[in-house]
């Protein structure tokens, strides 16, 4: 291993628990928040429905980045409050994913055939029963190659997160890079660290929907 | 010269993995002669004309095509592929093409034709099959038979040596059975060489010169069309034709 | 919300967001343009017969799928520094080898959907390989994934923005020079937002030109590769 990694790699793995860390707070919470709004999208609830649209419209078709210095810079500066960048970042990432899982959940609940609810509500469950036993169940499973890719890419995404100042491995090897200047086996380590754990995810992703007997 | 058969395959054997498709298949076809290849699902009559224009390789054997060897290495498959036409049992036209343009496209690739002569040519043979008026159709717009029809009028456009058929009315619903079988025999009264694998016995009794039964890889029985009909000589090719004359 | 709302100070800096406009587009038709034959290539290249090409197709693609764009760009900006490229040139190429993996797992995904009868059908007719490819795998192919390239090329686009990380003067760049200078951040980030929104939606429409593609390609204005 070069000496300027090992030099830093307390700095750097620190970094990279940062990156598990952001990766996981946004899944998790990104998740919720767009299985919420992927059904409210669904379901048609009124008005609730038009603000999900613009929601997910908005997020969908601005840049990442963006959305970044819009929770980092542009939130704080409308409300006035002060907010750190880590706290931003999971911010930002969680609007973000949220928006195009939204979209994901809705594809796959709509893909439900409809033959399906209809039997269910034949045998006297009300709709949201049936939402709840029939149709998410089945949305879900269908859903979760899409769902795994969203994660694998928000991992990489992650490293966006540096532009604000969060030292996660991106951030953490800028950093090692403006004191030490060795770019290329800075750059070449954290490519192949990310390499390695999106790979290993896409991976482990495609042995789990074989096992579950999910069609991609 | 001229009494060399024009497809010559010998003691052929094929594998898919572990399983075993051909089994020592021997096959000598003359030049102007309709032989008809019948037998079970699952006998290897798909993959044996298919090993022939080279679409599947073979483990051991040879298959000489006028004189060429098609499993050597280095030997000119696409020239081969020119000489041979085939037959799909699902028609295989391209989509995104007119009627017109599938049957000149391999002339103006292959043969090197002007864009001018294929189309003549491909007039000529759509009039040959009877679709003189859908040149300009694109092959969705078409019928079953239709398109079968185009095919053959495909196959025929590069002027072929022979012509090999896969099947040809298999996907075919009932009514259109007989406009396709109307152009292979009057291409077979014309003098072409066709090798057919079909599960249409009527149109091999009144047009084959020879049937050839397979089951399981072999090469059963090989008689004169009359003979196989009349006298077969093992117990499973008079099990087939039983059940397959019986409805 | 104490904020104090003044649109004024973005409408004067409509010169830079015009000039960091320009440079978006041109860095996402470059890299459209670079990406897409990387992708028709690399793509082909996953369908071949060779298993060795197949594998290097494979390799290719879950690299540069799985590095983050922003070390792409990192990597052409400063590990490749002696190369002495502009910073256009290296965000173009970061893009490029980015996108171009996507590119090329939806070209494979296109390719195999054109089913095997018609390369057979092709082969029979005694056109090589290559014939068969051009004339008539690949043109089925293209309009079946139609959709699929309108969503990348639509992230295309908003992946340029980290362009701005490397100096390149494109619109987050702008809006981040114009926030600086005008203090006005909430209404220079929702405009540029908008602006990107517009972008990505004309983006999406685009790939209705191509002959045959259907509809469908409305369905996918937001990329998700």
């Amino acid at each position: 291993m070069p000496d300027v990694i090992l030099k830093n790699l307390p700095f750097l793995l620190h970094g990279l628990w940062l990156t598990v860390e952001l990766s996981a707070w946004s899944i998790v919470l990104g998740t919720l928040l767009g299985l919420l709004v992927g059904t409210i999208r669904f379901v048609r609830v009124p008005v609730l429905n038009v603000l999900a649209a613009i929601y997910v419209e908005f997020i969908r078709g601005t840049p990442l980045l963006v959305v970044l210095f819009i929770t980092y810079f542009a939130l704080p500066a409308l409300f006035g409050y002060r907010t750190t960048a880590y706290r931003a970042a999971i911010f930002g990432f969680v609007l973000f994913i949220a928006a195009y899982l939204a979209e994901d959940f809705r594809a796959g609940l709509r893909a439900v055939r409809p033959t399906l609810i209809q039997a269910g509500l034949a045998t006297g469950l009300t709709r949201w029963q049936v939402l709840r036993h029939i149709i998410l169940p089945q949305a879900i499973r269908r859903v979760l190659p899409s769902l795994f890719n969203q994660y694998v890419r928000l991992i990489k995404f992650t490293s966006v997160a540096s532009v604000i100042g969060v030292t996660e491995l991106t951030g953490a090897g800028l950093l090692i890079n403006a004191r030490d200047f060795h770019p290329v086996k800075i750059l070449a380590t954290i490519a192949i660290v990310y390499l390695v754990v999106c790979s290993a995810l896409s991976l482990a992703g495609r042995a789990l929907y074989a096992q579950f007997g999910v069609r991609t | 010269m001229t009494d060399q058969p024009i497809i010559a395959i010998r003691d052929l054997h094929k594998s898919y993995g572990p399983a075993k498709v051909l089994r020592g298949c021997s096959l000598s076809i003359a030049r102007g002669e309709v032989v008809v290849v019948c037998g079970p699902s699952g006998s290897g009559k798909s993959t044996l004309i298919k090993c022939i224009n080279g679409l599947e390789g073979y483990q051991s054997g040879s298959i000489l095509v006028d004189g060429i060897e098609v499993g050597a290495k280095g030997s000119d498959l696409p020239k081969l592929r020119a000489r041979i036409g085939m037959v799909f049992q699902h028609f295989e036209l391209y989509p995104h093409m007119s009627v017109l343009n599938n049957i000149a496209l391999a002339q103006v690739h292959v043969l090197k034709r002007t864009r001018a002569v294929a189309h003549e040519r491909a007039r000529e043979l759509l009039t040959r099959v009877g679709l003189q008026d859908k040149a300009d159709t694109i092959p969705a717009d078409l019928s079953g038979g239709q398109q079968q029809r185009v095919a053959i009028a495909r196959a025929l456009a590069l002027d072929p040596q022979a012509i090999l058929f896969d099947e040809p009315t298999s996907a075919l619903d009932p009514e259109m059975i007989h406009e396709v079988l109307q152009v292979m025999t009057e291409l077979a009264s014309s003098g072409m060489t066709m090798v057919v694998v079909t599960h249409e016995m009527g149109f091999a009794r009144s047009v084959a010169d020879r049937i050839v039964f397979m089951d399981a890889g072999e090469i059963v029985e090989d008689s004169p069309s009359e003979e196989f009909f009349s006298v077969p000589k093992t117990p499973r090719a008079t099990e087939f034709l039983s059940k397959i004359l019986a409805h | 919300m104490n904020y104090h709302f003044d649109w004024t100070p973005i409408w004067a800096a409509r010169g830079l967001i015009a000039e960091g406009l320009l440079l978006t587009i041109a860095l996402s038709a470059a890299s459209l343009a670079l990406s897409t034959i990387i992708g028709l290539i690399v793509g082909g290249a996953a369908t071949a017969h060779s298993r060795t090409v197949r594998a290097c197709a494979l390799f290719f693609t879950e690299t540069m799928r799985n590095i983050p764009l922003l070390i792409h760009m990192y990597i052409w900006y400063m590990a490749f520094s002696f190369l002495r490229l502009p910073a256009f040139s290296c965000a173009v190429l970061g893009l490029s080898l980015y996108s171009g993996a996507y590119v090329a797992e939806v070209v494979r995904a296109g390719i195999g959907s054109v089913g095997r009868g018609q390369m057979q059908a092709a082969l029979a007719t005694g056109l090589t390989g290559l014939q068969a490819m051009r004339y008539i795998i690949y043109p089925q192919a293209l309009r079946i994934i139609a959709p699929s390239l309108a969503s990348l090329f639509s992230q295309l686009i908003k992946d340029s923005s980290l362009a701005s990380v490397i100096a390149v003067g494109e619109l987050t760049y702008q809006a981040g020079a114009i926030d600086g200078q005008t203090f006005r951040t909430f209404e220079v980030y929702i405009t540029i937002s908008l602006i990107y929104l517009v972008l990505v939606t004309a983006a999406s429409q685009l790939v209705l030109l191509i002959p045959g593609s259907r509809s469908e390609a409305a369905a996918g204005r937001f990329a998700d590769a």
